[in-house]
């Protein structure tokens, strides 16, 4: 797969980063903001986790970002996210393990899988056997549609 | 041919033409082609010469004082009862054709002329037998029969030509293939069914018959009688009289069109499904940096100063991205790996859709008007149907860029393929020309140019169709009512079969 890590693209995020707080581990580590929708976003690509993250709190959500499944489950235990935003696609533990744990600790949490992966659809199938189905969304999908959609609960 | 009329000649005469005119015709008679028989009317065989031994199989010393039913099969013998009825009346029995039997027991067609041999008193006293073994003849005249029913019922085109290109003969098969007639085309030119910017290969072809050579599967086009032109696959040999000399041509033509069709449907498919596989190669590898940057140049935009430069480079750079983005998702068809059905409404989905599509609607002056009636849920696959009605509805928005209205309706109906919702999309746009509207199913047709992909209609059919449902498409470009409705329709109950699932799959 490419990696975007290297050249521009991160040039750019590790400038928009340096102007936030450090996004490893929840942003409200100390305590989470209760006004806000809590929203957690996972993914090993970080630059996409960390822009998402970081939209969605321009946006006015609470949010977070991990960058693989156990780190996700250590967030959600503090962060209690409304929302768990997960690629599919994951060394370790794939999104379809970590939505299912997820939905068993905390099934009040909402659950979007996101994936710019064709072949996903084994663990999908996977998890459908077990009983569990989530809403799949296409990467890339523009920020704007994926607001529209957490907006829509 | 003269007739010769059996006559008795006087003795006389005789003398003058041979001087021993019983030898002669004693000789004439043993040296026969054609067995010689005679016998008396009682039946008793009293003559034999040396073909009759040959045909039949008796030596004379065995025949002769023996009956003439020892020739004639037992199921037969009633035939010597009217023979010797005839003979007694003195008529002669010419060319009669029957069967006899061998010594060996093989019966074999024959052909007989049988005389009444009068006594000086002109008393008919006996009578001479002629007979012919007609079974290379019998064998000859069938297997020529078999061979006209063969070319005649042949699907193939089997035509006989001159070495001039003049038909000589034309089957069943080159009636139906080519639509002119036998009495069309003999004593006509072949060039009549070759078109004419292919002449020049009758040429070419006689040149190489003259010279013996045999042409064989040699793919050309050929021109049917209605001006229509089809491939054919012909093999043409010279035809050789008994001494080896070329007299003329055989041609035997096979439409191969249809083979030829198939060939270019595969092709088609193989370059479809190589397309395919680059697509999902391509969009699996640039998926992730296109999120990447899509996020990283909006959060850009949303952080650069307002109304300032940089902000409308990002803006445009935002645009360009999402055309890149929309095909990317398009091209890669990726709903196709969403998985099992579920029950759901589809006014639902539909409105899913439509909250994607919002903020560009309202940014284009596009209003929506709704109207569900669709109360009973069915089981589809989501992802499937939301890239159905995806491609539907942008296809919708693309066609109003000066705004308009876009109505939804939802009903249950019932056809003939069982009851199911149905969905109509349409717009008040600018419509489809008449000329594309049979195209816009097809796979990398588009009317968006640079914009389109050409495919978001095309996967549309497939997994409707796929679902055993229907989708179909009416358009209007007259100024004032133009527009489009698309009409898709989804049965309660799924006809699909997995395998026709597991075909589209593969391909």
């Amino acid at each position: 797969m490419l990696q975007p890590d290297a050249g521009l693209l991160r040039m750019i995020a590790d400038h928009l980063q340096s102007q936030k707080e450090p996004v490893e581990g929840p942003s409200g580590d100390s305590g989470t903001q209760p006004d806000l929708p809590r929203v957690l976003v996972v993914d090993d690509q970080r630059l996409i986790a960390d822009t998402l993250a970081e939209i969605l709190r321009n946006e006015g959500f609470d949010s977070a970002a991990a960058y693989d499944g156990w780190a996700a489950l250590d967030a959600a235990q503090r962060f209690r996210p409304h929302w768990l935003i997960s690629d599919v696609l994951m060394p370790r533990m794939n999104g379809v393990e970590l939505a299912i744990t997820i939905r068993q600790k905390y099934p009040e949490t909402a659950i979007l899988l996101f994936s710019g992966q064709a072949g996903i659809s084994e663990i999908l199938q996977d998890g459908q056997r077990r009983g569990y189905q989530f809403e799949l969304i296409a990467k890339p999908v523009h920020p704007t549609n994926l607001i529209a959609r957490l907006k829509q609960g | 041919m003269s007739k010769l009329k059996p006559s008795v000649r006087t003795a006389e005469e005789l003398e003058a033409l041979a001087p021993d005119p019983l030898a002669h015709l004693a000789a004439i008679v043993d040296t026969c082609e054609d067995p010689i028989i005679s016998k008396r009317l009682d039946g008793t065989i009293i003559s034999w010469n040396a073909a009759a031994a040959r045909v039949f199989g008796y030596r004379e010393e065995e025949i002769i004082g023996r009956s003439i039913l020892t020739l004639i099969p037992p199921d037969l013998h009633h035939e010597e009862d009217e023979i010797l009825r005839r003979l007694r009346s003195g008529q002669r029995i010419s060319h009669f054709e029957t069967t006899r039997v061998r010594k060996n027991g093989e019966r074999f067609p024959i052909s007989v002329t049988i005389s009444p041999i009068r006594d000086a008193n002109g008393r008919i006293v006996a009578a001479s037998k002629v007979a012919r073994d007609i079974s290379e003849k019998i064998r000859n005249q069938e297997s020529r029969a078999r061979l006209a029913a063969i070319v005649d019922s042949a699907d193939d085109a089997i035509v006989g030509k001159t070495l001039d290109g003049i038909v000589t003969s034309w089957n069943e098969g080159a009636r139906k293939m080519f639509g002119y007639t036998a009495e069309e085309m003999i004593g006509g030119s072949i060039l009549r069914i070759i078109p004419p910017a292919l002449h020049y290969e009758e040429d070419e072809i006689l040149r190489n018959v003259r010279a013996g050579k045999r042409i064989e599967h040699y793919e050309t086009t050929r021109q049917k009688k209605s001006g229509e032109t089809f491939e054919v696959s012909v093999t043409i040999s010279p035809i050789r009289d008994e001494m080896g000399t070329v007299i003329g041509v055989s041609k035997i033509a096979r439409d191969i069109s249809d083979k030829k069709q198939v060939e270019r449907l595969v092709l088609q498919a193989e370059k479809l499904a190589a397309t395919g596989r680059m697509a999902a190669a391509i969009a699996h590898e640039i998926n992730n940096p296109l999120e990447s940057l899509m996020n990283v140049i909006y959060l850009a935009r949303t952080q650069s100063v307002p109304e300032s430069k940089v902000q409308q480079l990002l803006l445009v750079a935002e645009g360009e991205l999402e055309r890149v983005a929309h095909i990317a998702r398009q091209t890669l068809g990726y709903y196709k790996d969403t998985g099992a059905p579920t029950e759901i409404h589809l006014h639902d989905l539909i409105g899913t859709i439509l909250t994607v599509y919002n903020s560009k609607m309202l940014s284009m002056g596009i209003a929506v008007d709704t109207s569900y009636n669709d109360l009973q849920k069915i089981v589809v696959s989501k992802g499937e149907l939301l890239q159905v009605f995806s491609n539907v509805i942008a296809n919708a928005i693309d066609a109003m860029p000066g705004g308009g209205v876009l109505e939804i309706n939802s009903r249950k109906i019932t056809s003939a393929s069982g009851d199911g919702i149905q969905v109509t999309v349409q717009d008040n746009g600018v419509g489809i020309a008449r000329e594309n509207l049979p195209k816009v199913f097809e796979p990398f047709f588009t009317t968006k140019g640079d914009l389109g992909t050409g495919i978001g209609l095309w996967v549309a059919k497939q997994l409707v169709e796929r679902r055993g449902g229907q989708i179909a498409i009416s358009s209007s470009t007259t100024q004032g009512s133009s527009g489009t409705t698309v009409t898709v329709f989804i049965p309660f109950a799924t006809n699909s079969s997995p395998a026709a699932a597991a075909e589209y799959q593969h391909a």
